[in-house]
């Protein structure tokens, strides 16, 4: 089954949300976005504290991780 | 948003610190008892508010020598901290010099993480001699130029680098010099106009 899926149009999406946000933050009192980015950054670092997640295995995912990203960038330049 | 802007420094009052703000503080003041750094990459957007989180901080540093690189080392082992790769100190010091990163959590932890590199060329260079203070309540820490910061998320390309370069530039664009900003994405040999980067 193909999914129907605008990549580019997702993507312009969530940069005109960056600008929004950003444009919120702007005009927000520090005090006032930084509690609440706490929120999501902390529970964030809560979850990945209690994740079962060993060294070697994290090492292994990112290695994987960094040569996907160096080919794509690789196939693009 | 109250800035206190100006050339290589930023103050940010009233900032709520975050856990992940703390993590990277901790291992911070470790660090700069033995070496000047820089922090670069994804956490330089959310020091700033943006809404997303990080498995790692990304740090550079000089390249230090293979005795002071043990004592730092042994200052972050004693102090709680692990390092991820299996490698002790004399292989991961042989890592740093090939250009590798290595990571460092606290310890039992494997995220959040540090990866710390050895300055590699020219940019990471000026990077670490432009470095920007950015001054919290009780805390500093030590960031790249902004200018180039966008520029070279704008060049990594990633959707996630984009909309931290943009973020940024919708944060800063009142304070960044338009023309230095230019310069620096010619270097990189990017553009942000279709991202509403406008100069």
């Amino acid at each position: 089954m193909e999914l129907a899926f605008d990549r580019e149009a997702a993507k312009r999406e969530r940069i005109a949300f960056v600008r929004t946000y950003a444009a919120w933050v702007k005009k927000t009192p520090n005090a006032e976005w930084s509690r609440e980015q706490a929120v999501l950054i902390d529970s964030l670092v809560e979850n990945a504290r209690n994740m079962p997640l060993s060294p070697r295995i994290y090492i292994d995912r990112v290695a994987k991780t960094t040569k996907a990203r160096r080919h794509l960038q690789n196939k693009t330049v | 948003m109250e800035l206190q802007y100006s050339d290589r420094e930023i103050g940010v009052s009233e900032k709520y610190l975050t856990q992940l703000d703390r993590f990277v503080l901790g291992f911070t003041r470790i660090l700069e008892q033995r070496t000047a750094y820089v922090i670069v990459s994804g956490y330089v957007a959310i020091l700033f508010g943006r809404s997303r989180g990080t498995e790692d901080v990304d740090i550079l540093i000089p390249h230090l020598e293979r005795e002071t690189f043990s004592q730092l080392h042994r200052d972050l082992t004693e102090k709680g901290y692990e390092f991820l790769n299996a490698e002790n100190a004399e292989g991961l010091y042989d890592m740093l010099c090939r250009g590798m990163g290595i990571r460092i959590a606290e310890k039992d932890r494997v995220i959040p993480n540090i990866e710390l590199k050895f300055l590699k060329d020219e940019t990471d260079l000026c990077v670490l001699r432009d470095r920007t203070a950015v001054k919290m309540p009780g805390a500093v820490l030590y960031i790249s130029p902004l200018d180039i910061q966008i520029a070279y998320k704008l060049w990594l390309g990633s959707d996630k680098d984009i909309e931290d370069a943009v973020y940024l530039w919708e944060i800063f664009k009142d304070n960044l010099d338009h023309t230095v900003m230019k310069s620096r994405m010619d270097e990189f040999g990017v553009s942000g106009e279709d991202y509403g980067i406008g100069v």
